[in-house]
């Protein structure tokens, strides 16, 4: 019998602010009701109800989950990444999430691990999430939005969440959108969505990485890993051939930095199939997965309930049963270091 | 013989130079307070030589300053059949008040046609406007459009917002109108929202791609190819190989979000390929040549691509060397068949 899949990125998100009630203290409840602060799945645009790559709200409930998606599966709730600039609010937010998420599904359903949600603004409480909850063994990442508050990740102010995250022996996982008070291009806001859809895999998530390579984050935390989720990944050959040509050019200003940038990404970085904005041309999809090595860094991840159309679907059959069965279920199961 | 045309020149003006060609108020304000925009190289320095190519320093003056030494190291050495200067002193003049830059501008160009387009036949160049007060760029593109030696309007990759808005469509329409492309090179007002500010120069050099795909996609998703459908765009010194990927996260987005982009008639890729062209320097070295290549393909734009040598900075791309790894049947479309058909040059 093959191994099992992994879904490394399944979508969960509670109904309303009252499922996290119950994890949340006086102050926080009254914030929340008094400011008439909403948890809607769209999270200020990032996921407009109505758009047909959101695929509607996520399950709200392992219940309702089941009916939708089997197997073993990897959560992400997303829903402390919005626009709210209060740093305990942040902070208490996402403690409620991660108990939320423990209480109300890890705890119900073995086949499901979870995202440990940490907030961004503030590192010191970030760090002291990953301390108090790590030991669950459900949460087997650390996530982030891709889009980050005012600096990249790599940047000096996030190296203890990444050293926790590292000590922890868990991966830091970045998924796509996030910090929405911040504008998705480096100039500002867009008027369309589809901007802000390809600034995720296009820009801003090129621009994480790269940061976290060249502040020299891998050789101080060796055994960090990174994954990419919802990111897209056909940008990859294209950035490493300039990246590594430009660090040719200018080591000196980086003198930590030891390898070809390619080579820390192949051994530190992973990331998922969906969305798989591919060629439509089969020689030049083969040409891609080749280019990408594609069987050595993509982990499944079916992203219920978004759609971004048949790329998925298509990749899977593009590749060679070897490495479906990486993609599937190996890459994910040694990067998260899960035994199923 | 083949015709090699380097799409990327950098000239560098003295202030002095710039002084001497402005009427007051402007000169005594130009030279009491400059311009006061932080160029790229103030924010992330370039460690090795300020940026430029240890040889390229004149006796006198900043490395482009030197009409001789460039012919010397540039246009005679590798026998250059046309040459299109860049002056990034642009990014900054064109940022300021509508009136003052406009001044200085127009003090550029003077300057770019004395001492360079005037004495050396070989060279075009680009019009230096005033990007962030489109009505004043427009009026300039339309006082020099008798001057065909300027052969594009230049703008940075950075304004104050996304350069589809329709703030910048009066530079796009006057452009259109008298056939000049635009082109658009690292700098300006530089920001870094969405993924955040980077702390060194080799992210910011890096970037360059991404930030040129995200102001394609601006262009395309503000329907500025609806709008000017004659409008041709060079995007300079970001790259090549990403456009395959963004034409195919592009067009899977358009397939489901068309009801968001009633505006748009065609696949995002169709627009690209029509109205963008990209220059070549600093071309991806992937260990494997021949993914190049599959790279190229991918674009399906090849008539697009034009070589660039970046001179006189650090990262000058040799015309003997450059592309090699470009499939020898591209090789003479991208030293100069293309730049010839975008900017109408002669045959050597």
């Amino acid at each position: 019998m093959s191994a099992p899949m992994i879904d490394t990125d399944v979508h969960c998100a509670p109904a309303s602010f009252e499922a996290l009630f119950p994890y949340l203290d006086a102050y926080w409840r009254e914030y929340i009701t008094g400011g008439t602060v909403r948890i809607g799945p769209a999270l200020g645009g990032q996921y407009p109800m109505g758009a047909p790559t959101t695929g509607g709200a996520p399950p709200a409930t392992v219940e309702a989950l089941r009916e939708r998606v089997s197997g073993f599966a990897i959560l992400t709730c997303l829903s402390a990444f919005d626009a709210n600039r209060n740093p305990y609010y942040e902070a208490a937010l996402t403690r409620a999430i991660n108990e939320w998420l423990r209480e109300r599904w890890l705890d119900r359903d073995d086949r499901l691990r979870a995202s440990l949600t940490v907030p961004t603004s503030d590192p010191e409480a970030a760090v002291a999430e990953i301390e108090r909850a790590a030991a669950h063994p459900g949460f087997v990442r650390v996530l982030l939005p891709v889009r980050s508050v005012d600096t990249r990740y790599g940047n000096r102010r996030y190296l203890p969440v990444l050293q926790a995250a590292a000590d922890a022996g868990l991966p830091v996982a970045l998924h796509a959108w996030g910090r929405v008070g911040n504008a998705p291009t480096a100039t500002g806001f867009t008027h369309t969505y589809l901007e802000d859809y390809v600034a995720n895999s296009q820009v801003i998530v090129q621009g994480q990485l790269v940061s976290l390579i060249a502040e020299g984050v891998f050789e101080r935390l060796p055994s960090l890993q990174v994954s990419l989720l919802e990111c897209g990944f056909s940008w990859l050959p294209a950035l490493l051939w300039r990246f590594d040509k430009d660090w040719r050019g200018v080591w000196r200003e980086v003198p930590w930095v030891k390898e070809n940038p390619s080579a820390y990404v192949y051994r530190h970085f992973r990331l998922t199939t969906e969305p798989a904005h591919l060629p439509r041309d089969d020689r030049h999809l083969a040409e891609l997965l080749e280019m990408a090595r594609a069987s050595d860094v993509l982990m499944y991840a079916s992203d219920h309930p978004h759609d971004h159309g048949d790329g998925g679907t298509r990749l899977l059959a593009a590749v060679s049963e070897a490495d479906r069965a990486a993609i599937l279920h190996d890459n994910a199961a040694a990067h998260y270091g899960l035994d199923v | 013989m083949i015709m090699l045309v380097d799409a990327d020149i950098h000239p560098a003006a003295m202030p002095k130079e710039i002084a001497a060609r402005l009427d007051e108020p402007w000169r005594t304000r130009y030279e009491e307070f400059g311009y006061r925009v932080a160029n790229p190289p103030m924010i992330y320095p370039r460690l090795t030589n300020g940026g430029n190519r240890l040889d390229a320093y004149p006796e006198e003056g900043l490395p482009g300053g030197d009409l001789d030494l460039m012919r010397a190291q540039l246009l005679d050495e590798y026998d250059v059949t046309y040459g299109v200067l860049i002056p990034l002193q642009s990014h900054g003049f064109g940022a300021v008040a509508p009136d003052f830059g406009q001044a200085m501008c127009r003090a550029l160009n003077d300057w770019l046609a004395t001492e360079w387009l005037d004495r050396e036949p070989r060279l075009r160049s680009s019009l230096a406007i005033t990007h962030e007060s489109p009505e004043a760029a427009a009026e300039d593109i339309a006082r020099y459009a008798g001057d065909r030696r300027f052969v594009q309007a230049l703008l940075p990759t950075s304004g104050e917002t996304t350069f589809g808005r329709a703030k910048y469509w009066p530079i796009y329409e006057a452009a259109e109108d008298v056939g000049l492309p635009v082109a658009f090179h690292l700098g300006g007002m530089e920001n870094h929202r969405g993924a955040g500010w980077p702390s060194f120069y080799l992210e910011e050099h890096v970037w360059m791609g991404n930030l040129e795909a995200a102001l394609a996609v601006s262009l395309i998703c503000e329907g500025v190819f609806e709008r000017f459908p004659r409008l041709r765009v060079v995007l300079v010194e970001g790259g090549i190989s990403w456009m395959g990927p963004l034409m195919w996260a592009l067009d899977d987005g358009f397939d489901k979000l068309r009801a968001d982009l009633p505006h748009l008639s065609r696949k995002p890729s169709e627009y690209l390929r029509e109205h963008i062209w990209l220059t070549t320097q600093p071309i991806e070295e992937p260990a494997e040549p021949r993914h190049l290549a599959w790279a190229l393909e991918h674009t399906g734009m090849t008539d697009h691509i034009m070589f660039a040598s970046d001179y006189p900075h650090w990262d000058f791309d040799n015309p003997r060397t450059a592309l090699r790894d470009v499939p020898k049947e591209l090789r003479a479309k991208f030293y100069g068949e293309n730049a010839r058909a975008l900017y109408g040059l002669e045959a050597a």
